[in-house]
């Protein structure tokens, strides 16, 4: 029975909640110029395993772009991230909110 | 190295396992009190070390299982098991539909072998995680190891992360006990109560306490467990 509310719930409109995924014309919106299509994929794949060992995560818009790098690097010994695996986090975020405008 | 992941049940296991290369020590302590005919205290401890072993697959062992007992026949403390346990995350609760992953512990101890296997369900939905745990566990104790007991149990749990350290929800915890897996003494067991969580740079520290709605003897009223995770 809890599984099915699960599974139900799961089925419901979530992917506001979903981090988008990295496509050519998220790569092109990368105003920050930092990183490739390659380097936002991997941004998204640790940004959606790593950061969730700790907490939820926070809505793209509600740090500013200031923000973000400095947010990620005081967490990155935590979630045990590489500089160069620190640096693709940072990428993706930062495309992600060039192509949404917030 | 860093820490392997902020616990949001106590009760429940998340999907996600620890980031590769991650080390953490937790410790637990359970404090289960039964009232009537069958009273009892009991305060367990667990000292637990948990390593990522890859982004997917973490091993934990449990240094030590030992526990503190009274009741009106006599009280002290007993080393009760030593275990190892191993999971493996096969999908993520953030992208895919439901994260899923698999359990499966042995815990060896003085007249005392339990296995344990769990079928682990998340879904993340922006500040909510919602978390479902499937359990069987064979236990087999005593002299000879010739008692036999099994158990059934379903968990459902949510957390509400209500600022960036702080989460609260509620865990649900229903389960079948079948000594000597007989169907005709098997005890019910149900058990609701609240849970809070608490994180910082390095540790957090996580609760939850559980009252019995069912009325089963022998069984705990009340439990409260506590986590305390550190990074190594």
């Amino acid at each position: 029975m809890a599984m099915i509310c699960l599974l139900d719930l799961s089925s419901c409109e979530t992917t506001s909640f979903t981090p988008p995924p990295v496509t050519t014309e998220l790569a092109r919106s990368n105003s920050s110029q930092r990183g490739n299509i390659v380097m936002l994929r991997e941004g998204r794949a640790l940004f959606v395993h790593r950061c969730i060992e700790c907490h939820t995560l926070p809505a793209f818009w509600h740090y500013s772009t200031e923000d973000w790098p400095k947010i990620v690097n005081s967490m990155s010994q935590r979630s045990n991230l590489k500089p160069e695996e620190r640096e693709a986090v940072i990428a993706y975020i930062l495309a992600v909110r060039a192509q949404k405008k917030f | 190295m860093s820490s392997g992941g902020v616990r949001h049940f106590t009760f429940l296991y998340e999907a996600n396992t620890s980031a590769r290369g991650s080390l953490e020590l937790e410790n637990w302590i359970t404090w289960q009190r039964a009232t009537g005919s069958g009273r009892f205290d009991q305060v367990d401890f667990r000292h637990e070390l948990e390593y990522g072993a890859t982004d997917s697959f973490q091993v934990s062992i449990y240094l030590t299982d030992w526990f503190y007992e009274s009741d009106p026949a006599h009280s002290g403390f007993t080393y009760s098991d030593t275990a190892l346990e191993l999971i493996y995350n096969l999908t993520n609760p953030v992208v895919d539909p439901l994260g899923f992953s698999i359990y499966g512990e042995l815990k060896a101890g003085d007249r005392l072998v339990e296995l344990e296997s769990k079928l682990i369900a998340q879904k993340n939905l922006g500040p909510l995680i919602l978390a479902y745990n499937a359990t069987l566990e064979s236990l087999w104790e005593g002299h000879d190891l010739a008692e036999r007991e099994g158990e059934l149990s379903q968990a459902l749990g949510a957390s509400y992360e209500i600022s960036p350290r702080i989460s609260v929800g509620l865990e649900i915890l229903h389960e079948f006990v079948l000594p000597e897996w007989r169907d005709e003494e098997k005890m019910r067991n149900f058990f609701v109560g609240p849970n809070v969580s608490y994180r910082r740079q390095n540790w957090f520290v996580t609760g939850t306490a559980l009252a019995q709605a069912t009325d089963t003897d022998h069984e705990p009223d009340f439990q409260l467990r506590i986590i305390f995770g550190i990074a190594l």
